[in-house]
């Protein structure tokens, strides 16, 4: 990918070409970027700074539905555990474009969504979800990945011996005192992984701002990269901008190595 | 970068292009040097940049000679290398019987994933369907091979004007198969108004009465070609910086007047209800109908091009490949599809008309290929004379559209 943003595009067919030598790497490609990204009203800078804030957004939501599905599945369960965790995975067997295209159906006009919130009274008139808001892109980042978050969750707090948190009651702490002081502690480094694992993709994804919205308003910096990588005399720039995100990708993935090790030091036992 | 009507993106097509991007080897090797001058036959091996007003004649190279003339057909499979559903196969399958071969379709999304593919040598295909705006450097990267024209009698069944196409005068590497037109797709029992009802037709794109339901074509060239229509500039091939930053500004003033949204999914998003203004191609127009909700008629859709012809115009082409190991069947099947029996039932299912003159606006209309509310999708030869057709540019210019395009799908 360096050789693509660093090499140029064969200008009678349009074809990127590489450039394995250093010594010959031509900058204008990064330095368009770079412009794009930290200039006042950059249009990479405002593109970057919403994919930020969508997948922020999403990963809050989906921590918010996947922690309370993963906790029930894992401590009540019980003999259902299988049955449940099937039922929460099914459904992702379907391809992601498939998922997002019945997401479509169901928020159109005369989508379900809609008749739903006429037949109780919440609406008079359909609302038009798919008219660019930025919800419908973070409900459909929140659904296409939620289930990536619930999994490791599940896993994690499965594993955690029942016999602490009934030390904790038999202590005098209440329920939610010992959620809180043993249960997600505990938990922390699943919370990470699932971050991570829901984030990186969140970041990469141009389809579902393309699908459920298609408005230049909620474009994220996967749709930029498309545009440019598809086609053109500029293709270094697409891949100029890959490893920006890439770059960015590797800082957060190093703030959770070590927030994870300094997690798991905290839960180690003093010898 | 001129986008074709049938590029409908899709993730794997993001995937696929990473890897193509970053693996593309030089199957063009030397032809950084053709960028700069003659070869040594002193022949052409400068980008021309045909234009109607500048016609080309492609160079013809003595190591890609056409085939010889009189040959018999090969015994295939002929390998057909097209758009997604852009040819129809029940009509070569009626053709393939007549010789007793057999076919294969590889498609592709779009045409730079054609060429990279091509390029690369990984796979051998025998026909092809290059846009006008990149045969010229097909043709010098000795892609595409001449035609016998001896073997393609129906070429004369063609409006007489693409015949002898400007961007390849003598018809030596391509025939033409469709022809569209680029206008405003509408829903004419939703909008308020239609477009011929304003002063100004594009102003329909800027009319908040549709706010949230206008939609242009996720095409880099097509949307801000509206954009310099609109604004009474009718080159629609401008290399002028002034000329592109004005078409961005009314594109982001789109935005903020009825959150505009791109897609190329005009035929569905109109019949669904998503749309009641979309820019559209004529073709998709002509397919529209078929998507429309059950007991939903045609009559609720509308198309708007101008009436003297001048608007967006274009056209695809068919051509043989260098290389191809059916070259006789690929020339005896581009017959076919400019036959009026062959042409009519391939348009059929593909709904981009061909340019055959037996095949008039009055005929498709009362033989129903098209609605009659919906017969300003016709293309007419006429159209050609008075329309504007989006091609190529030089890399610079490349660059400016590109950039502009990116700034508007940046959002504000």
């Amino acid at each position: 990918m360096l050789c693509v943003a660093f090499g140029y595009v064969d200008p009678i067919l349009g074809i990127p070409r590489p450039v394995w030598n250093p010594l010959q790497w031509d900058g204008g490609a990064f330095s368009f970027v770079l412009d794009g990204l930290f200039s006042r009203g950059g249009s990479f800078q405002r593109v970057f700074l919403r994919t930020i804030a969508y997948v922020f957004v999403a990963i809050a939501l989906s921590l918010a539905i996947a922690y309370p599905v993963a906790y029930y599945v894992a401590r009540f369960g019980g003999r259902w555990k299988g049955l449940l965790l099937a039922g929460l995975v099914a459904p992702f067997f379907i391809s992601y474009l498939m998922r997002m295209l019945a997401w479509i159906n169901l928020l159109q006009d005369e989508g379900w969504v809609n008749t739903a919130l006429r037949r109780v009274g919440l609406v008079d008139q359909p609302v038009n979800w798919l008219d660019g808001r930025a919800s419908s892109v973070v409900i459909g980042l929140v659904y296409g990945y939620v289930p990536f978050m619930i999994l490791p969750l599940y896993a994690f707090l499965d594993r955690i011996d029942a016999a602490l948190i009934e030390a904790a009651r038999d202590l005098g702490a209440s329920p939610f005192q010992a959620f809180r002081m043993v249960t997600l502690p505990l938990s922390i480094p699943a919370i990470l992984s699932g971050v991570v694992i829901i984030a990186l993709p969140m970041f990469g994804d141009y389809y579902t701002p393309d699908l459920l919205s298609g408005s230049p308003n909620t474009s994220m910096i996967g749709n930029q990269i498309n545009l440019y990588i598809r086609g053109g005399q500029q293709v270094p720039v697409g891949a100029a901008l890959v490893i920006v995100l890439m770059a960015f990708l590797t800082l957060l993935m190093s703030w959770y190595l070590v927030a994870t090790a300094r997690a798991q030091r905290a839960l180690e036992v003093p010898e | 970068m001129t986008w074709h009507p049938r590029e409908r993106y899709g993730r794997r097509e993001f995937l696929g292009r990473t890897a193509v991007g970053a693996l593309a080897l030089s199957g063009a090797g030397g032809l950084l040097s053709a960028c700069g001058g003659n070869d040594t036959s002193g022949k052409s091996t400068t980008l021309q940049l045909a234009r109607p007003d500048k016609p080309v004649t492609l160079s013809l190279f003595d190591d890609n000679p056409a085939i010889a003339s009189g040959l018999e057909p090969e015994q295939g499979p002929l390998r057909i290398y097209n758009w997604v559903d852009y040819v129809d196969k029940p009509t070569i399958k009626k053709w393939a019987k007549q010789y007793g071969v057999s076919f294969e379709i590889t498609t592709f999304a779009t045409m730079d994933e054609a060429i990279a593919k091509i390029s690369s040598g990984a796979a051998s295909f025998d026909l092809f369907f290059p846009t006008p705006d990149r045969l010229e450097r097909m043709v010098l990267a000795k892609q595409l091979q001449p035609l016998n024209l001896d073997y393609i009698p129906n070429l004369q069944n063609v409006w007489a004007s693409l015949q002898d196409p400007f961007y390849d005068k003598g018809s030596q590497y391509t025939v033409p198969y469709t022809t569209y037109t680029t206008g405003i797709g509408y829903r004419a029992d939703k909008v308020a108004k239609r477009p011929d009802e304003y002063a100004n037709p594009y102003d329909i794109f800027f009319d908040t009465a549709n706010k949230g339901k206008t939609w242009l074509l996720d095409d880099g060239r097509e949307a801000p070609s509206a954009m310099l229509l609109k604004n009474g500039i009718t080159d629609l091939n401008t290399e002028k910086a002034e000329d592109i930053e004005l078409a961005k500004k009314e594109l982001l003033a789109m935005i903020g007047a009825v959150n505009v949204k791109v897609s190329t999914e005009d035929y569905t998003k109109l019949p669904e209800g998503s749309a009641h203004v979309h820019q559209a191609w004529s073709g998709s127009m002509v397919a529209a109908p078929y998507y429309l909700p059950k007991g939903t008629g045609p009559e609720v859709l509308g198309y708007w091009f101008p009436t003297d012809g001048a608007g967006p115009i274009g056209s695809d082409t068919m051509g043989v490949l260098k290389g191809a190991k059916n070259p006789v069947l690929a020339h005896l099947l581009i017959d076919h599809l400019l036959s009026e029996a062959g042409a009519l039932s391939n348009f059929a299912f593909v709904g981009y008309q061909p340019p055959l003159t037996a095949l008039s606006a009055q005929r498709l209309v009362d033989e129903e290929y098209i609605p009659k509310n919906l017969a300003s999708a016709v293309v007419r030869e006429s159209d050609f004379d008075n329309g504007f057709q989006e091609l190529e540019l030089s890399p610079d210019g490349q660059k400016l559209w590109q950039n502009a395009w990116a700034e508007f799908k940046a959002g504000i």
